[in-house]
């Protein structure tokens, strides 16, 4: 019998917020789904679209990057640049055909560990029954069976 | 006198008298209906300088040619309104100083040749409102609706395919005003972000970072959809983007030089229906 599907989820959050948050999660010792690899960054400003093609490209099923609620930033403005970013980026992947589903935006602060525990779950579960992305991972696996040549 | 003459003897009056050095025009090119970029530094040279309506390039990509505009000097060039645009966003962005370029414009209306008045780009004030009414080819407005109807794997399979047919020439890149980035990311092996192979999945990559790094600058004048060795449908993606950007934002790129590039901005009220 095959192995049940675990869904690699790639979380690029920023460190002030998104990061200290699922800190606090772990020292709460709230459980949650072990499917997500942290990614910490200065701020959601520095999260550059090319980490989201990144993590697909390496074989990732969903993607989730979170910072700061707006206003909390603390270079002032780094969330608010990247929410114009992904607000383009977002509909860019969606017109392309990668399904909203799989490329998730949140705001998470210091004080929500419990909205990252929950929202990690959540995103979980959703890919899941998604299934891998076997679409985005087959363009992958066509390269390493042409590099032999 | 016709345009094409009256612009001659602007351009050789500009280079004699050395207010400008040089111009950039269209010369004849290999057939009666291609025209061929002419660079002319001399009265005699500017003698060859042709204009009708298959004058369709967007001649303001060679005004960010590296070394060009860094002695100061001006140069003069025939500009289409999307041309003028770009003017616009680089100077928006910049990448030009306003008085370095003197403008030959002209509009292609029927397949007219019309003059347009005004020689430096802050002449040009009823151009956003120009942009803001131009409507966009309908072909291309039905395509992009059709593919936003579609479900997610048709649309994945629709761009697969189109970005398959991609042989990696990077003509897109370098036929577009707005790519003057001296080092292109999709050049940057340490680490390297995209696949510089032409297999399917650096094609895809490379398409996406070319349309990401064209939302809220493309001045739509179509250049990489006809530089496109193998037809892939450029100018859908970037209108597609281009919409976006307008609906969600407001913002039409190269309305005026003033403008803020929309990327490069923000305001505390954007939406944010899509973050939890």
């Amino acid at each position: 019998m095959s192995e049940p599907f675990e869904p690699k989820i790639v979380a690029f959050v920023c460190t002030y917020c998104t990061y200290a948050g699922a800190d606090l999660a772990g020292t709460s010792r709230l459980k949650y789904a072990p499917n997500v690899r942290i990614v910490r960054l200065p701020c959601t400003g520095r999260i550059s679209p090319m980490f989201i093609l990144k993590a697909l490209q390496k074989g990732a099923d969903a993607v989730l990057v979170s910072g700061c609620h707006p206003g909390d930033c603390h270079f002032s403005a780094g969330n608010y640049h990247a929410r114009r970013r992904w607000t383009v980026f977002r509909a860019l992947l969606s017109f392309t055909g990668i399904p909203d589903e799989r490329i998730r935006f949140s705001w998470i602060s210091a004080a929500e560990g419990a909205k990252f525990a929950e929202l990690i779950n959540e995103i979980t579960e959703d890919t899941r029954k998604l299934g891998p992305f076997e679409q985005y991972q087959e363009l992958q696996k066509v390269i390493e069976t042409q590099s032999s040549y | 006198m016709g345009i094409q003459e009256q612009y001659r003897n602007e351009a050789a009056s500009l280079l004699s008298s050395g207010e400008v050095k040089l111009v950039i025009g269209f010369g004849a090119g290999s057939t009666a209906d291609r025209r061929r970029p002419l660079f002319a530094c001399t009265a005699a040279e500017a003698e060859q300088f042709v204009l009708d309506s298959a004058c369709i390039a967007n001649l303001s990509a060679y005004l960010v040619t590296e070394g060009l505009l860094t002695d100061g000097k001006k140069v003069a060039v025939y500009l289409k309104p999307d041309g003028l645009r770009s003017i616009n966003i680089l100077i928006a962005e910049a990448q030009l100083k306003p008085e370095q370029v003197v403008i030959l414009g002209y509009a292609i209306e029927n397949g007219e040749v019309k003059p347009l008045t005004g020689r430096s780009i802050g002449d040009f004030t009823d151009l956003g409102d120009r942009i803001r009414a131009t409507t966009p080819p309908p072909a291309v407005v039905q395509e992009a609706e059709r593919i936003d109807a579609m479900s997610s794997d048709e649309r994945f399979a629709f761009w697969k395919e189109q970005f398959s047919k991609c042989i990696k020439c990077y003509a897109c890149r370098q036929v577009c005003p707005m790519c003057y980035c001296r080092r292109c990311i999709v050049d940057v092996n340490q680490p390297q972000w995209i696949s510089t192979s032409s297999h399917t999945l650096g094609n895809f990559e490379w398409n996406l970072v070319r349309a990401f790094h064209l939302a809220g600058r493309c001045a739509a004048c179509g250049a990489c959809d006809r530089a496109c060795p193998v037809n892939i449908p450029l100018r859908l993606i970037n209108y597609r983007m281009g919409k976006e950007v307008r609906d969600a934002f407001d913002y039409c790129a190269g309305e005026n030089s003033g403008q803020k590039p929309v990327l490069a901005s923000y305001s505390q009220d954007d939406s944010e229906t899509f973050i939890l």
